[in-house]
């Protein structure tokens, strides 16, 4: 059937209908840049207290927690954790993404970090590096929002930040600062709204992934039970020190 | 096998009934909690029914505005009346691909398309991915619960089933069972050249088709294959990104108590340029399948459903007799009006009467959709076009002629004081003869008092 049929189709059922009680849809922010903009002002000054919601939350639902006063200190709390569980192999977002290049560092903690591309890659090289991503023990990324209400890390694919680098790996660690903190689901949604005024920009890529704890399952016997397809485990590292600007 | 007899055997299978109070207690339990700490849910329960209905009102605007924007991010839409187009339609798309195996997320939409059998017989092997459906796909069973598909199997049983599968012995362990699904099912994650899923929500204004998931699956489908199609019933349409909020924020807790689940995904269209992974392909399937006729019809309501499953777990029928025994894709209470959507009312003449309307599903549902309501009318259906058992209509008609004539019904009380007399033991009747036998089968009736209310009235009005 075409989409003009279709249509018709349901325009023709619509008309028929009697008596509907008056309903609105939820209102859209008219300029969501700027409400976003504005909330960003207001959550910079409370931002602690939305920290800690956030911590409470995402431990509340399995995630690991730290907190380290610059990003200078993030490898070793990478290297401590990999050790702990025996995982060697990294796998990180490229360094335009993250903000920042850890590889060195991450190979001084004795971690074979393997830096995802910055953009795409030819179909041939692109199964050769999804291989070398299946292998990986562990997948660093960075965190474009982080919920406090409901302890969620969002993650937005794109240019050096392939979607399967918080996926794969059986451990998936996160790095965020200040800036990504939001404290609610609406405000998420203003955000939300505010990202797909106008045209994306260049290196968006096609997915968002809300991301609450780790993979869990409670399919046999209502049994909880964690890391089904996904990670295992998420660790989350709040740095104090704001690395972007 | 009539609904009678699988509700029978339902009622007879032991560990059965063990799974369903275990699993529908602890589900009722969790909800409660997660509303309990949730202040502003009731609020958001009133506005997400509000905008469902205001969607509804104008659904032509948002379906096309979503195929605009799905076909602006380099998607293609499909448009299926019948499930029988909409399998076509994934066949095509799958075959051209030269798709070998597809892995597939939970989705009910693909459920009630029978999609798995169509793949299978097209050489596609279709591999379900979610813990609860590759169980049961394993089992070759159907779901028994619309979010938690293998509710009724035990872990032993599920062991059973692994070990016949991998021909190898498999502990009866939730943990060990969960690690060799990982394994098993992470390489056809990474081989399977489609992928393919339902819905949860499209946004119209930015093409986004929304899924919903714990275990991480749907991520996998959407990231991993060279083709993603999405097979959405049309009524999942939502209009903008703060109605979308509104949703997540009372579906999980709805569902399973969780704030949120763990994985939200957002697809919008195909693989971008510069990125690295994601399909190729971006397919939309819009699905009717008796949906659109219910926009004027009597089951409009129940387009709003969020298929969250919490109806299922308060209703006391669905408690004890659990899916199976309803016979289709959807079961419990919101299960009958799909079922009498998509098949027509001819198809639940029983199970419209498998409720105790006691309200418990309205009470549970999270856009407060009126499942009561539309039971009472598909039994007045039922009775009006002749497809229900003569006896009930001949009961049904001739008690609504009583019920209007007061002459006739004080006699016919009175007259029945008189008849009940022999059936009437310790206060209440437990036990009619003829056909009216099978009212009684399975509940009591109460007697006709002496004296009768209308009496008692009578006789209150004179004393003063």
């Amino acid at each position: 059937m075409t989409r003009q049929e279709f249509l018709a189709r349901i325009r023709g059922e619509m008309r028929k209908t009697s008596g509907l009680f008056a309903a609105s849809v939820a209102e859209r922010p008219a300029h969501p840049q700027r409400i976003a903009d504005t909330l960003r002002r207001e959550l910079s000054e409370r931002w602690p207290e939305t920290l800690e919601v956030f911590r409470r939350e995402f431990e509340r639902v399995g995630g690991i927690f730290y907190r380290v006063p610059s990003l200078a200190e993030v490898p070793e709390v990478v290297g401590a954790l990999a050790r702990e569980r025996g995982a060697r192999r990294v796998i990180a977002w490229h360094p335009s993404a993250l903000r920042a290049d850890l590889s060195g560092p991450l190979m001084a903690q004795d971690l074979e970090t393997h830096l995802m591309p910055p953009g795409g890659l030819p179909e041939a090289e692109r199964h050769g590096l999804r291989a070398h991503i299946a292998e990986a023990d562990l997948g660093l990324t960075g965190v474009d929002l982080a919920v406090a209400e409901t302890g969620t890390l969002v993650l937005v694919s794109g240019a050096g930040r392939p979607r399967s680098t918080a996926l794969l790996p059986p451990y998936h660690v996160a790095v965020f600062d200040r800036t990504a903190l939001v404290e609610s689901l609406q405000q998420l949604g203003v955000v939300l709204e505010s990202w797909h005024e106008g045209q994306p920009p260049v290196g968006r890529g096609g997915a968002i992934h809300f991301i609450t704890g780790p993979s869990r399952t409670a399919d046999i016997e209502l049994t909880l039970t964690r890391g089904v397809h996904g990670p295992k485990e998420v660790h989350a590292i709040f740095v104090d020190a704001p690395f972007v600007g | 096998m009539s609904f009678r007899q699988r509700a029978a055997s339902a009622l007879n299978d032991a560990s059965l009934q063990e799974a369903l109070t275990i699993a529908t207690t602890k589900f009722i339990e969790l909800r409660r909690e997660a509303f309990d700490g949730f202040p502003q849910g009731e609020r958001l329960r009133d506005r997400a029914r509000q905008i469902k209905e205001a969607t509804l009102q104008q659904l032509d605007h948002y379906v096309e505005r979503l195929v605009d924007n799905v076909e602006r991010l380099g998607g293609h839409a499909h448009y299926a009346v019948t499930a029988e187009e909409a399998r076509d339609i994934v066949l095509e798309i799958a075959k051209r691909g030269g798709a070998r195996m597809a892995v597939k997320t939970k989705s009910m939409a693909t459920e009630e398309i029978e999609l798995n059998e169509a793949l299978t017989r097209a050489g596609i092997t279709p591999v379900e991915t979610d813990l609860g459906e590759y169980i049961i796909q394993l089992a070759h069973e159907k779901p028994s619960h619309i979010i938690a598909p293998a509710i009724h199997k035990t872990k032993g049983q599920v062991a059973q089933l692994f070990a016949r599968e991998l021909k190898r012995e498999v502990a009866a362990d939730a943990e060990v069972l969960t690690r060799i699904a990982r394994a098993e099912l992470r390489d056809k994650f990474l081989r399977a050249e489609v992928g393919i899923t339902g819905a949860n929500f499209a946004v119209a204004d930015t093409g986004t088709v929304v899924l919903v998931t714990n275990e991480g699956n749907g991520r996998m489908v959407t990231s991993l294959p060279r083709v993603h199609i999405a097979v959405m019933g049309v009524e999942k349409v939502v209009p903008s990104m703060t109605d979308l909020m509104i949703f997540l924020a009372i579906l999980a807790k709805s569902a399973t108590g969780q704030k949120l689940s763990v994985y939200t995904t957002l697809v919008q269209g195909p693989r971008r340029p510069g990125e690295l992974e994601g399909p190729d392909e971006f397919h939309l399937v819009l699905l009717d399948n008796g949906r659109i006729t219910q926009l004027a019809g009597p089951l409009r309501e129940a387009l709003s459903c969020l298929r969250c499953g919490a109806c299922l777990n308060v209703c006391p029928v669905y408690r004890q007799i659990g899916g199976h025994a309803y016979g289709y894709t959807y079961p419990g209470p919101i299960g009958i009006l799909l079922t009498a959507m998509l098949h027509g009312q001819e198809s639940v003449k029983e199970l419209a009467h498998a409720s105790s309307l006691c309200g418990a599903c309205a009470d549970a549902c999270p856009v407060r959709i009126d499942i009561p309501r539309m039971l009472i009318e598909l039994r007045q259906g039922g009775v009006e076009s002749k497809t229900a058992p003569w006896a009930e209509r001949v009961v049904f008609k001739t008690l609504g002629r009583l019920l209007t004539r007061p002459a006739l019904y004080r006699l016919s009380a009175r007259l029945a004081r008189l008849f009940q007399r022999p059936f009437v033991r310790d206060g209440v009747i437990r036990r009619l003869p003829l056909f009216f036998g099978h009212w009684t089968r399975t509940r009591d009736l109460p007697p006709v008092a002496a004296p009768t209310f209308s009496e008692r009235w009578a006789e209150l009005e004179r004393e003063s």
